[in-house]
Protein backbone atom coordinates (compact mmCIF):
# COMPACT_ATOMS: atom_id res chain seq x y z
CA UNK A 1 0.00 0.00 0.00
CA UNK A 2 1.60 3.19 -1.18
CA UNK A 3 1.47 5.83 1.51
CA UNK A 4 2.49 9.48 1.45
CA UNK A 5 5.91 10.17 2.96
CA UNK A 6 5.88 10.44 6.77
CA UNK A 7 7.20 14.01 6.64
CA UNK A 8 4.40 15.25 4.34
CA UNK A 9 2.06 17.84 5.83
CA UNK A 10 -0.60 20.24 4.70
CA UNK A 11 0.75 23.68 5.57
CA UNK A 12 0.08 27.33 5.07
CA UNK A 13 3.11 29.12 3.63
CA UNK A 14 3.76 32.73 2.76
CA UNK A 15 4.46 33.79 -0.80
CA UNK A 16 7.76 35.67 -0.67
CA UNK A 17 8.29 36.64 -4.29
CA UNK A 18 7.50 35.90 -7.92
CA UNK A 19 10.30 36.30 -10.43
CA UNK A 20 9.44 36.11 -14.14
CA UNK A 21 11.82 33.85 -16.09
CA UNK A 22 11.98 33.22 -19.81
CA UNK A 23 9.00 33.87 -22.00
CA UNK A 24 6.23 32.21 -19.97
CA UNK A 25 7.41 31.05 -16.54
CA UNK A 26 7.93 32.26 -12.99
CA UNK A 27 10.09 31.32 -10.04
CA UNK A 28 7.70 31.28 -7.11
CA UNK A 29 9.40 31.59 -3.75
CA UNK A 30 7.60 30.78 -0.54
CA UNK A 31 8.44 30.47 3.12
CA UNK A 32 7.35 27.50 5.19
CA UNK A 33 6.65 27.90 8.89
CA UNK A 34 9.46 26.78 11.20
CA UNK A 35 12.75 25.27 10.16
CA UNK A 36 12.87 22.88 7.22
CA UNK A 37 15.48 20.14 6.90
CA UNK A 38 17.26 19.70 3.56
CA UNK A 39 14.65 18.20 1.22
CA UNK A 40 15.74 15.59 -1.24
CA UNK A 41 16.04 16.91 -4.76
CA UNK A 42 13.36 15.59 -7.08
CA UNK A 43 10.60 15.62 -4.47
CA UNK A 44 7.57 17.81 -5.04
CA UNK A 45 4.84 19.84 -3.40
CA UNK A 46 1.18 20.41 -4.22
CA UNK A 47 0.40 24.13 -4.34
CA UNK A 48 -2.83 26.07 -4.37
CA UNK A 49 -4.34 29.26 -3.11
CA UNK A 50 -6.12 28.78 0.22
CA UNK A 51 -9.51 29.80 -1.18
CA UNK A 52 -9.96 26.30 -2.71
CA UNK A 53 -11.33 27.96 -5.82
CA UNK A 54 -8.27 28.85 -7.80
CA UNK A 55 -7.60 26.09 -8.48
CA UNK A 56 -9.89 23.76 -6.50
CA UNK A 57 -7.41 20.92 -6.87
CA UNK A 58 -3.79 21.73 -6.00
CA UNK A 59 -1.04 21.40 -8.62
CA UNK A 60 2.17 19.41 -8.28
CA UNK A 61 5.52 21.20 -8.71
CA UNK A 62 9.04 19.91 -8.27
CA UNK A 63 11.18 21.57 -5.67
CA UNK A 64 13.39 23.84 -7.75
CA UNK A 65 15.64 25.32 -5.10
CA UNK A 66 15.78 25.32 -1.31
CA UNK A 67 17.34 27.91 0.93
CA UNK A 68 16.52 26.95 4.50
CA UNK A 69 12.80 27.31 5.02
CA UNK A 70 12.38 29.19 1.73
CA UNK A 71 11.52 27.03 -1.26
CA UNK A 72 11.46 27.95 -4.92
CA UNK A 73 9.34 26.43 -7.65
CA UNK A 74 9.90 26.90 -11.37
CA UNK A 75 6.44 27.14 -12.88
CA UNK A 76 5.34 27.46 -16.50
CA UNK A 77 2.22 29.62 -16.54
CA UNK A 78 -0.03 27.61 -18.78
CA UNK A 79 -3.57 27.19 -17.43
CA UNK A 80 -6.03 28.44 -14.81
CA UNK A 81 -4.15 26.85 -11.90
CA UNK A 82 -0.74 28.26 -12.72
CA UNK A 83 -2.27 31.62 -13.70
CA UNK A 84 -3.91 31.83 -10.28
CA UNK A 85 -0.59 31.11 -8.58
CA UNK A 86 1.22 33.65 -10.77
CA UNK A 87 -1.38 36.29 -9.92
CA UNK A 88 -0.97 35.89 -6.16
CA UNK A 89 0.58 38.97 -4.53
CA UNK A 90 3.68 38.51 -2.35
CA UNK A 91 2.82 38.35 1.34
CA UNK A 92 -0.29 36.28 0.67
CA UNK A 93 -0.67 32.76 2.03
CA UNK A 94 -0.38 29.71 -0.20
CA UNK A 95 -1.40 26.23 0.85
CA UNK A 96 1.29 23.62 0.30
CA UNK A 97 1.11 19.87 0.71
CA UNK A 98 4.44 18.18 0.98
CA UNK A 99 7.20 17.29 0.70
CA UNK A 100 5.86 14.48 -1.47
CA UNK A 101 7.21 11.61 -3.52
CA UNK A 102 10.62 10.04 -3.74
CA UNK A 103 13.31 12.19 -5.24
CA UNK A 104 16.33 11.36 -7.35
CA UNK A 105 18.43 8.36 -6.42
CA UNK A 106 21.76 9.09 -4.75
CA UNK A 107 23.57 11.19 -7.34
CA UNK A 108 27.04 9.92 -6.45
CA UNK A 109 30.34 9.86 -8.32
CA UNK A 110 30.40 6.17 -9.30
CA UNK A 111 30.12 7.24 -12.96
CA UNK A 112 29.28 10.50 -14.77
CA UNK A 113 25.78 11.90 -15.03
CA UNK A 114 24.10 13.31 -18.11
CA UNK A 115 20.87 15.12 -17.29
CA UNK A 116 18.48 15.84 -20.13
CA UNK A 117 15.94 18.59 -19.49
CA UNK A 118 13.16 19.70 -21.80
CA UNK A 119 11.72 23.15 -21.11
CA UNK A 120 10.13 23.36 -17.67
CA UNK A 121 11.51 19.84 -17.08
CA UNK A 122 14.69 21.51 -15.84
CA UNK A 123 12.97 22.20 -12.50
CA UNK A 124 14.10 19.11 -10.54
CA UNK A 125 17.69 19.32 -11.83
CA UNK A 126 18.92 22.47 -10.15
CA UNK A 127 18.65 21.12 -6.62
CA UNK A 128 19.68 17.65 -7.86
CA UNK A 129 22.96 18.90 -9.26
CA UNK A 130 23.56 21.17 -6.29
CA UNK A 131 23.01 18.35 -3.79
CA UNK A 132 25.17 16.00 -5.84
CA UNK A 133 28.03 18.52 -5.89
CA UNK A 134 27.72 18.85 -2.11
CA UNK A 135 27.59 15.07 -1.60
CA UNK A 136 24.32 13.15 -1.23
CA UNK A 137 23.40 10.53 1.36
CA UNK A 138 26.92 10.54 2.82
CA UNK A 139 28.53 10.01 -0.62
CA UNK A 140 31.58 12.07 -1.55
CA UNK A 141 30.93 15.38 -3.29
CA UNK A 142 30.72 14.87 -7.04
CA UNK A 143 33.04 16.92 -9.23
CA UNK A 144 31.28 19.39 -11.53
CA UNK A 145 33.23 17.70 -14.35
CA UNK A 146 31.13 14.58 -13.80
CA UNK A 147 27.96 16.46 -14.74
CA UNK A 148 26.53 17.45 -18.09
CA UNK A 149 23.16 19.14 -18.39
CA UNK A 150 21.56 19.15 -21.82
CA UNK A 151 18.86 21.78 -21.65
CA UNK A 152 16.47 21.86 -24.59
CA UNK A 153 13.62 24.23 -25.34
CA UNK A 154 11.55 25.43 -28.27
CA UNK A 155 13.34 28.77 -28.22
CA UNK A 156 15.73 30.69 -26.01
CA UNK A 157 12.88 32.04 -23.88
CA UNK A 158 12.06 28.48 -22.85
CA UNK A 159 15.51 27.81 -21.42
CA UNK A 160 14.29 29.05 -18.06
CA UNK A 161 16.86 30.43 -15.64
CA UNK A 162 19.69 29.08 -17.82
CA UNK A 163 22.27 31.32 -16.11
CA UNK A 164 21.49 29.81 -12.71
CA UNK A 165 22.24 26.36 -14.06
CA UNK A 166 25.47 27.62 -15.63
CA UNK A 167 26.48 29.13 -12.29
CA UNK A 168 26.49 25.63 -10.78
CA UNK A 169 29.78 25.16 -12.66
CA UNK A 170 28.73 22.03 -14.53
CA UNK A 171 28.80 21.67 -18.30
CA UNK A 172 25.52 23.04 -19.66
CA UNK A 173 24.58 22.46 -23.29
CA UNK A 174 21.62 24.57 -24.39
CA UNK A 175 19.63 23.38 -27.38
CA UNK A 176 16.74 25.10 -29.12
CA UNK A 177 14.38 23.92 -31.81
CA UNK A 178 14.71 27.23 -33.63
CA UNK A 179 18.45 27.57 -33.08
CA UNK A 180 18.07 30.82 -31.13
CA UNK A 181 20.48 29.54 -28.47
CA UNK A 182 23.08 26.77 -28.47
CA UNK A 183 22.58 23.58 -30.46
CA UNK A 184 20.02 23.84 -33.26
CA UNK A 185 17.66 20.98 -32.50
CA UNK A 186 16.01 19.28 -29.56
CA UNK A 187 17.69 17.91 -26.45
CA UNK A 188 17.81 14.34 -27.77
CA UNK A 189 19.38 15.46 -31.06
CA UNK A 190 21.93 17.37 -29.02
CA UNK A 191 22.64 14.32 -26.86
CA UNK A 192 23.18 12.14 -29.94
CA UNK A 193 25.40 14.74 -31.62
CA UNK A 194 27.57 15.23 -28.55
CA UNK A 195 27.85 11.52 -28.03
CA UNK A 196 28.67 10.88 -31.67
CA UNK A 197 31.41 13.51 -31.47
CA UNK A 198 32.92 11.86 -28.40
CA UNK A 199 32.24 14.85 -26.19
CA UNK A 200 30.24 12.90 -23.63
CA UNK A 201 31.42 10.16 -21.27
CA UNK A 202 31.20 6.73 -22.89
CA UNK A 203 29.03 5.13 -20.19
CA UNK A 204 27.11 7.90 -18.42
CA UNK A 205 24.10 7.48 -16.22
CA UNK A 206 21.11 9.32 -17.65
CA UNK A 207 18.49 11.46 -15.96
CA UNK A 208 15.52 12.93 -17.78
CA UNK A 209 12.65 15.29 -17.23
CA UNK A 210 10.67 16.85 -20.03
CA UNK A 211 7.93 16.35 -22.58
CA UNK A 212 6.73 12.84 -23.31
CA UNK A 213 8.40 12.38 -26.73
CA UNK A 214 11.74 13.37 -25.18
CA UNK A 215 11.26 10.93 -22.32
CA UNK A 216 10.31 8.10 -24.69
CA UNK A 217 13.39 8.77 -26.82
CA UNK A 218 15.67 8.95 -23.79
CA UNK A 219 14.30 5.72 -22.34
CA UNK A 220 14.76 4.01 -25.73
CA UNK A 221 18.32 5.25 -25.96
CA UNK A 222 19.08 4.01 -22.45
CA UNK A 223 17.58 0.63 -23.30
CA UNK A 224 19.52 0.31 -26.55
CA UNK A 225 22.82 1.30 -24.94
CA UNK A 226 22.13 -0.54 -21.69
CA UNK A 227 22.58 2.60 -19.61
CA UNK A 228 21.13 3.35 -16.20
CA UNK A 229 18.39 5.94 -16.59
CA UNK A 230 15.99 7.65 -14.19
CA UNK A 231 13.05 9.73 -15.32
CA UNK A 232 11.12 12.34 -13.36
CA UNK A 233 7.54 12.19 -14.65
CA UNK A 234 4.80 14.73 -14.79
CA UNK A 235 1.19 13.51 -14.64
CA UNK A 236 -2.19 14.87 -13.74
CA UNK A 237 -2.49 14.47 -9.99
CA UNK A 238 -5.65 14.74 -7.94
CA UNK A 239 -4.12 14.60 -4.50
CA UNK A 240 -0.35 13.96 -4.52
CA UNK A 241 -0.64 11.71 -1.47
CA UNK A 242 -1.72 8.40 -3.00
CA UNK A 243 -5.43 8.38 -2.29
CA UNK A 244 -7.06 9.33 -5.60
CA UNK A 245 -5.37 6.78 -7.92
CA UNK A 246 -5.47 9.39 -10.68
CA UNK A 247 -1.76 9.59 -11.49
CA UNK A 248 -1.33 5.99 -12.58
CA UNK A 249 1.78 5.14 -14.62
CA UNK A 250 1.81 1.79 -16.46
CA UNK A 251 4.60 -0.49 -15.24
CA UNK A 252 6.69 -2.99 -17.18
CA UNK A 253 5.94 -6.57 -16.09
CA UNK A 254 9.64 -7.42 -15.77
CA UNK A 255 10.59 -4.20 -13.93
CA UNK A 256 10.89 -3.56 -10.20
CA UNK A 257 7.27 -2.35 -9.98
CA UNK A 258 5.92 -5.09 -12.22
CA UNK A 259 3.84 -6.82 -9.55
CA UNK A 260 0.98 -4.41 -10.34
CA UNK A 261 0.02 -3.01 -13.79
CA UNK A 262 0.28 0.61 -12.68
CA UNK A 263 2.34 2.63 -10.23
CA UNK A 264 1.31 5.86 -8.56
CA UNK A 265 3.38 8.74 -9.85
CA UNK A 266 2.90 10.63 -6.58
CA UNK A 267 3.99 8.02 -4.04
CA UNK A 268 5.99 5.53 -6.12
CA UNK A 269 7.62 8.35 -8.12
CA UNK A 270 7.79 10.92 -9.51
CA UNK A 271 11.29 9.61 -10.29
CA UNK A 272 11.25 6.12 -11.76
CA UNK A 273 13.94 3.86 -13.18
CA UNK A 274 13.27 4.05 -16.92
CA UNK A 275 12.95 0.27 -17.21
CA UNK A 276 10.22 0.15 -14.55
CA UNK A 277 7.62 2.08 -16.49
CA UNK A 278 5.94 2.11 -19.88
CA UNK A 279 5.78 5.55 -21.45
CA UNK A 280 4.41 4.74 -24.89
CA UNK A 281 0.65 5.35 -25.10
CA UNK B 1 -18.63 20.80 23.90
CA UNK B 2 -21.47 19.63 21.71
CA UNK B 3 -22.11 15.89 21.87
CA UNK B 4 -21.58 14.76 18.27
CA UNK B 5 -22.07 11.05 18.86
CA UNK B 6 -24.54 9.28 16.66
CA UNK B 7 -25.79 5.76 16.15
CA UNK B 8 -25.68 4.77 12.48
CA UNK B 9 -27.67 1.62 11.75
CA UNK B 10 -26.84 0.36 15.23
CA UNK B 11 -23.19 1.36 14.93
CA UNK B 12 -22.18 3.91 17.56
CA UNK B 13 -19.95 6.64 16.08
CA UNK B 14 -18.06 9.31 18.03
CA UNK B 15 -18.97 11.85 15.36
CA UNK B 16 -20.85 11.90 12.05
CA UNK B 17 -17.84 12.62 9.79
CA UNK B 18 -16.77 9.76 7.52
CA UNK B 19 -14.40 9.57 4.59
CA UNK B 20 -16.01 8.80 1.23
CA UNK B 21 -14.97 5.59 -0.45
CA UNK B 22 -12.20 5.94 -2.99
CA UNK B 23 -10.99 9.28 -1.71
CA UNK B 24 -9.06 8.26 1.37
CA UNK B 25 -7.27 5.02 0.49
CA UNK B 26 -7.92 2.59 3.29
CA UNK B 27 -7.42 5.36 5.83
CA UNK B 28 -4.04 4.05 6.94
CA UNK B 29 -2.27 6.02 4.26
CA UNK B 30 -3.60 9.25 5.69
CA UNK B 31 -2.48 8.98 9.29
CA UNK B 32 0.09 11.73 8.81
CA UNK B 33 -2.72 14.10 7.88
CA UNK B 34 -5.73 12.82 9.83
CA UNK B 35 -5.47 10.93 13.15
CA UNK B 36 -7.76 7.86 13.12
CA UNK B 37 -9.82 9.09 16.08
CA UNK B 38 -10.78 12.29 14.23
CA UNK B 39 -13.26 10.41 12.07
CA UNK B 40 -16.50 8.69 13.00
CA UNK B 41 -15.40 5.92 10.66
CA UNK B 42 -13.06 5.23 7.77
CA UNK B 43 -14.78 4.04 4.62
CA UNK B 44 -12.42 1.94 2.52
CA UNK B 45 -11.77 2.12 -1.16
CA UNK B 46 -13.98 -0.38 -2.98
CA UNK B 47 -12.78 -3.96 -2.53
CA UNK B 48 -13.63 -6.41 -5.31
CA UNK B 49 -13.35 -10.18 -5.54
CA UNK B 50 -10.55 -10.11 -8.11
CA UNK B 51 -7.79 -7.51 -8.47
CA UNK B 52 -8.70 -4.69 -10.85
CA UNK B 53 -5.96 -2.67 -12.56
CA UNK B 54 -8.36 0.22 -13.16
CA UNK B 55 -8.95 2.29 -16.27
CA UNK B 56 -6.37 3.73 -18.69
CA UNK B 57 -5.12 7.28 -18.34
CA UNK B 58 -6.16 10.04 -18.19
CA UNK B 59 -8.29 9.14 -15.19
CA UNK B 60 -8.86 12.54 -13.67
CA UNK B 61 -9.55 16.07 -14.80
CA UNK B 62 -10.38 19.30 -13.07
CA UNK B 63 -13.17 21.46 -14.42
CA UNK B 64 -14.14 24.95 -13.36
CA UNK B 65 -16.48 23.85 -10.58
CA UNK B 66 -15.54 20.27 -9.87
CA UNK B 67 -13.59 17.15 -10.53
CA UNK B 68 -14.06 14.37 -13.10
CA UNK B 69 -12.73 10.90 -12.46
CA UNK B 70 -12.68 7.52 -14.04
CA UNK B 71 -10.40 5.43 -11.88
CA UNK B 72 -12.28 2.20 -12.54
CA UNK B 73 -12.12 0.73 -9.02
CA UNK B 74 -8.39 0.01 -9.12
CA UNK B 75 -7.77 -2.31 -6.19
CA UNK B 76 -5.78 -5.42 -5.39
CA UNK B 77 -8.77 -7.59 -4.61
CA UNK B 78 -10.20 -9.12 -1.47
CA UNK B 79 -7.28 -11.49 -0.82
CA UNK B 80 -4.77 -8.64 -0.68
CA UNK B 81 -7.19 -6.63 1.47
CA UNK B 82 -7.35 -9.49 3.96
CA UNK B 83 -3.63 -10.22 3.94
CA UNK B 84 -2.16 -6.71 3.77
CA UNK B 85 -4.68 -4.09 4.84
CA UNK B 86 -6.84 -5.57 7.59
CA UNK B 87 -4.01 -6.64 9.90
CA UNK B 88 -2.78 -3.05 9.92
CA UNK B 89 -6.26 -1.65 10.51
CA UNK B 90 -6.56 -3.84 13.61
CA UNK B 91 -3.90 -1.81 15.40
CA UNK B 92 -5.67 1.49 14.90
CA UNK B 93 -8.88 1.11 16.84
CA UNK B 94 -10.71 3.12 14.18
CA UNK B 95 -14.22 2.26 13.08
CA UNK B 96 -14.02 0.72 9.63
CA UNK B 97 -16.72 0.49 6.99
CA UNK B 98 -15.54 -1.66 4.11
CA UNK B 99 -16.93 -0.74 0.72
CA UNK B 100 -17.51 -3.75 -1.54
CA UNK B 101 -18.10 -3.81 -5.28
CA UNK B 102 -18.63 -6.24 -8.10
CA UNK B 103 -19.58 -6.83 -11.71
CA UNK B 104 -22.30 -9.41 -10.96
CA UNK B 105 -24.89 -9.63 -8.18
CA UNK B 106 -23.13 -12.67 -6.78
CA UNK B 107 -19.75 -10.86 -6.57
CA UNK B 108 -20.99 -8.54 -3.83
CA UNK B 109 -22.05 -11.44 -1.64
CA UNK B 110 -18.86 -13.38 -2.26
CA UNK B 111 -16.63 -10.47 -1.23
CA UNK B 112 -18.76 -9.76 1.82
CA UNK B 113 -18.74 -13.42 2.79
CA UNK B 114 -14.94 -13.45 2.73
CA UNK B 115 -14.83 -10.42 5.01
CA UNK B 116 -17.76 -10.72 7.39
CA UNK B 117 -15.94 -12.64 10.13
CA UNK B 118 -13.12 -10.11 10.27
CA UNK B 119 -13.28 -8.24 13.59
CA UNK B 120 -11.58 -5.15 12.08
CA UNK B 121 -14.67 -4.45 9.97
CA UNK B 122 -17.63 -2.80 11.68
CA UNK B 123 -19.99 -2.46 8.72
CA UNK B 124 -20.19 -2.76 4.95
CA UNK B 125 -21.09 -0.29 2.26
CA UNK B 126 -22.26 -1.80 -1.01
CA UNK B 127 -21.07 0.18 -4.02
CA UNK B 128 -24.11 -0.10 -6.27
CA UNK B 129 -23.21 3.02 -8.13
CA UNK B 130 -19.72 3.24 -9.56
CA UNK B 131 -20.09 4.94 -12.94
CA UNK B 132 -16.69 3.79 -14.15
CA UNK B 133 -17.24 0.06 -14.49
CA UNK B 134 -19.54 -1.92 -16.75
CA UNK B 135 -19.20 0.83 -19.34
CA UNK B 136 -21.11 3.35 -17.24
CA UNK B 137 -24.30 1.30 -17.36
CA UNK B 138 -24.81 1.47 -13.60
CA UNK B 139 -26.46 -1.95 -13.61
CA UNK B 140 -27.10 -2.11 -9.86
CA UNK B 141 -28.27 1.38 -9.04
CA UNK B 142 -30.80 2.16 -11.75
CA UNK B 143 -33.28 -0.64 -11.18
CA UNK B 144 -34.93 -1.06 -7.76
CA UNK B 145 -35.31 -4.82 -8.23
CA UNK B 146 -31.62 -5.33 -9.00
CA UNK B 147 -30.63 -3.15 -6.04
CA UNK B 148 -32.91 -5.28 -3.89
CA UNK B 149 -31.30 -8.49 -5.18
CA UNK B 150 -27.78 -7.23 -4.42
CA UNK B 151 -28.74 -6.17 -0.91
CA UNK B 152 -30.58 -9.43 -0.24
CA UNK B 153 -27.52 -11.39 -1.38
CA UNK B 154 -25.18 -9.36 0.83
CA UNK B 155 -27.49 -9.44 3.85
CA UNK B 156 -27.70 -13.19 3.41
CA UNK B 157 -24.01 -13.56 4.28
CA UNK B 158 -23.45 -10.98 7.01
CA UNK B 159 -25.01 -9.85 10.27
CA UNK B 160 -23.08 -6.57 10.22
CA UNK B 161 -24.81 -3.34 9.19
CA UNK B 162 -24.91 -2.81 5.42
CA UNK B 163 -25.22 0.57 3.73
CA UNK B 164 -26.24 0.83 0.09
CA UNK B 165 -24.41 3.57 -1.81
CA UNK B 166 -26.75 4.98 -4.41
CA UNK B 167 -26.25 6.82 -7.67
CA UNK B 168 -27.74 10.24 -8.40
CA UNK B 169 -27.96 9.25 -12.08
CA UNK B 170 -31.56 8.08 -11.93
CA UNK B 171 -34.95 9.65 -12.42
CA UNK B 172 -36.35 8.79 -8.98
CA UNK B 173 -33.68 7.84 -6.43
CA UNK B 174 -36.37 7.19 -3.82
CA UNK B 175 -37.47 4.10 -5.75
CA UNK B 176 -33.94 2.69 -5.76
CA UNK B 177 -33.72 3.47 -2.04
CA UNK B 178 -36.93 1.49 -1.50
CA UNK B 179 -35.47 -1.41 -3.45
CA UNK B 180 -32.39 -1.40 -1.24
CA UNK B 181 -34.61 -1.22 1.85
CA UNK B 182 -36.67 -4.17 0.63
CA UNK B 183 -33.42 -6.11 0.16
CA UNK B 184 -32.55 -5.54 3.81
CA UNK B 185 -30.20 -2.54 3.71
CA UNK B 186 -29.58 -1.03 7.13
CA UNK B 187 -28.82 2.40 5.72
CA UNK B 188 -28.19 4.37 2.55
CA UNK B 189 -25.33 6.49 1.32
CA UNK B 190 -26.53 9.28 -0.94
CA UNK B 191 -24.78 9.80 -3.29
CA UNK B 192 -22.01 8.62 -5.56
CA UNK B 193 -20.68 10.84 -8.37
CA UNK B 194 -22.82 12.44 -11.05
CA UNK B 195 -22.14 11.21 -14.59
CA UNK B 196 -20.20 13.85 -16.47
CA UNK B 197 -18.09 14.48 -19.55
CA UNK B 198 -15.28 16.93 -20.24
CA UNK B 199 -14.05 18.07 -23.65
CA UNK B 200 -10.69 19.57 -24.52
CA UNK B 201 -11.88 21.81 -27.34
CA UNK B 202 -8.34 22.36 -28.56
CA UNK B 203 -7.26 18.74 -28.96
CA UNK B 204 -10.89 17.70 -29.66
CA UNK B 205 -10.54 14.85 -27.20
CA UNK B 206 -12.40 13.87 -24.04
CA UNK B 207 -10.74 14.84 -20.76
CA UNK B 208 -11.14 11.26 -19.53
CA UNK B 209 -10.05 8.14 -21.34
CA UNK B 210 -13.47 6.57 -20.77
CA UNK B 211 -15.16 9.71 -22.19
CA UNK B 212 -17.83 9.68 -19.45
CA UNK B 213 -16.85 9.63 -15.78
CA UNK B 214 -17.95 10.63 -12.31
CA UNK B 215 -18.30 14.31 -11.45
CA UNK B 216 -17.77 15.44 -7.87
CA UNK B 217 -16.86 18.44 -5.74
CA UNK B 218 -18.68 21.57 -4.61
CA UNK B 219 -20.84 21.72 -7.71
CA UNK B 220 -22.78 18.57 -6.83
CA UNK B 221 -23.67 19.53 -3.25
CA UNK B 222 -27.25 20.67 -4.00
CA UNK B 223 -27.80 17.58 -6.16
CA UNK B 224 -26.61 15.38 -3.31
CA UNK B 225 -28.81 17.19 -0.79
CA UNK B 226 -31.83 16.69 -3.00
CA UNK B 227 -31.01 12.98 -3.36
CA UNK B 228 -30.52 12.55 0.39
CA UNK B 229 -33.82 14.35 1.00
CA UNK B 230 -35.66 12.04 -1.37
CA UNK B 231 -34.11 8.98 0.25
CA UNK B 232 -35.12 10.21 3.70
CA UNK B 233 -38.67 10.70 2.51
CA UNK B 234 -38.90 7.41 0.61
CA UNK B 235 -37.62 5.06 3.32
CA UNK B 236 -37.26 4.77 7.06
CA UNK B 237 -33.55 4.04 6.73
CA UNK B 238 -30.74 6.17 8.12
CA UNK B 239 -29.04 8.12 5.34
CA UNK B 240 -25.38 9.09 5.06
CA UNK B 241 -25.12 12.30 3.04
CA UNK B 242 -22.30 12.55 0.54
CA UNK B 243 -21.54 15.12 -2.14
CA UNK B 244 -19.74 18.43 -2.28
CA UNK B 245 -18.83 18.84 1.36
CA UNK B 246 -15.92 21.27 1.65
CA UNK B 247 -16.48 22.53 5.17
CA UNK B 248 -18.75 22.25 8.21
CA UNK B 249 -21.61 24.19 6.62
CA UNK B 250 -22.25 21.57 3.92
CA UNK B 251 -21.96 18.78 6.48
CA UNK B 252 -24.55 20.51 8.66
CA UNK B 253 -26.90 20.89 5.70
CA UNK B 254 -27.07 17.09 5.35
CA UNK B 255 -27.47 16.64 9.11
CA UNK B 256 -30.20 19.28 9.22
CA UNK B 257 -32.15 17.30 6.62
CA UNK B 258 -31.98 14.31 8.92
CA UNK B 259 -28.91 12.43 7.71
CA UNK B 260 -27.21 10.43 10.46
CA UNK B 261 -23.72 11.03 9.10
CA UNK B 262 -21.87 12.49 6.16
CA UNK B 263 -18.99 11.48 3.92
CA UNK B 264 -16.33 13.80 2.57
CA UNK B 265 -14.59 12.96 -0.71
CA UNK B 266 -13.09 15.32 -3.25
CA UNK B 267 -12.31 18.01 -0.65
CA UNK B 268 -9.67 15.71 0.83
CA UNK B 269 -7.74 16.08 -2.44
CA UNK B 270 -7.74 19.82 -2.00
CA UNK B 271 -6.72 19.53 1.65
CA UNK B 272 -5.71 16.10 2.96
CA UNK B 273 -5.92 17.45 6.53
CA UNK B 274 -9.49 18.71 6.17
CA UNK B 275 -11.04 15.75 7.97
CA UNK B 276 -8.75 16.17 10.98
CA UNK B 277 -10.63 19.24 12.16
CA UNK B 278 -14.00 18.93 10.49
CA UNK B 279 -15.92 17.32 13.36
CA UNK B 280 -14.70 20.01 15.76
CA UNK B 281 -15.76 22.71 13.29
CA UNK B 282 -19.22 21.14 13.00
CA UNK B 283 -19.42 21.13 16.79
CA UNK B 284 -18.35 24.78 16.98
CA UNK B 285 -21.11 25.85 14.60
CA UNK B 286 -23.71 23.87 16.53
CA UNK B 287 -22.50 25.54 19.71
CA UNK B 288 -23.11 28.91 18.05
CA UNK B 289 -26.70 27.81 17.51
CA UNK B 290 -26.98 26.94 21.19
CA UNK B 291 -27.38 23.26 20.38
CA UNK B 292 -26.07 20.75 22.94
CA UNK B 293 -26.29 17.48 21.07
CA UNK B 294 -26.19 16.54 17.41
CA UNK B 295 -29.31 14.42 17.93
CA UNK B 296 -31.20 17.54 18.94
CA UNK B 297 -30.22 19.27 15.68
CA UNK B 298 -30.41 16.32 13.30
CA UNK B 299 -33.54 16.38 11.16
CA UNK B 300 -34.63 19.81 12.35
CA UNK B 301 -35.11 20.97 8.76
CA UNK B 302 -38.26 23.08 8.48
CA UNK B 303 -40.06 23.69 5.22
CA UNK B 304 -42.11 26.91 5.39
CA UNK B 305 -45.68 26.61 4.14
CA UNK B 306 -46.54 30.10 2.88
CA UNK B 307 -50.00 30.80 1.57
CA UNK B 308 -50.12 30.35 -2.22
CA UNK B 309 -50.18 33.49 -4.31
CA UNK B 310 -53.54 34.20 -5.81
CA UNK B 311 -53.68 34.68 -9.56
CA UNK B 312 -54.84 38.06 -10.84
CA UNK B 313 -56.62 38.49 -14.08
Amino acid sequence: MAAPPPDARSLESELVSLRPVGSDAIVLRLRLPGSVPLLRAGRFFMLRRPDRLSPPIPRPFSLYRQEGSELEFLIKVIGPGTRALAATPPGQPLTVIGPLGRGWPTLDDASPWVAVAGGIGSAPFYEGIRQSLAGMDGAAPVSPRSWTLIYGGREEGMLYDLECFEELGVRVLPATDDGSRGFHGNAIDCLRAEWGAGRLPLRPRLLGCGPEPMMIALAALARDQDLECHLSLETYMGCGVGICNGCAVPTTPEGPLGAWPVAKCCTDGPVFPADAIRLEP
Amino acid sequence: MVDLSVSLAGLPLANPILSASGTFGHGLEMEGFVPPQALGAWVSKTVTLKPRPGNPMPRIAETRAGFLNSIGLENRGVDAYIEETLPRLAERGARVITNVGGEEVDDFARVTERLTERPEIDAFEVNLSCPNVSGGRLPFSTDPEVAERVLRAVKGVTDKPVLAKLSPNVTRIGEIAQGAEAGGADGLTAVNTVLGLGVDWRTRRPLLNTVVGGYSGSAIHPIALRCAWECLQATGLPVVGCGGIGGPEEALAFLCLGCHAVQVGTASFSDPSLLAGLAARVGALLEELGVETLEEYRGSFQVPQPAPLAARS
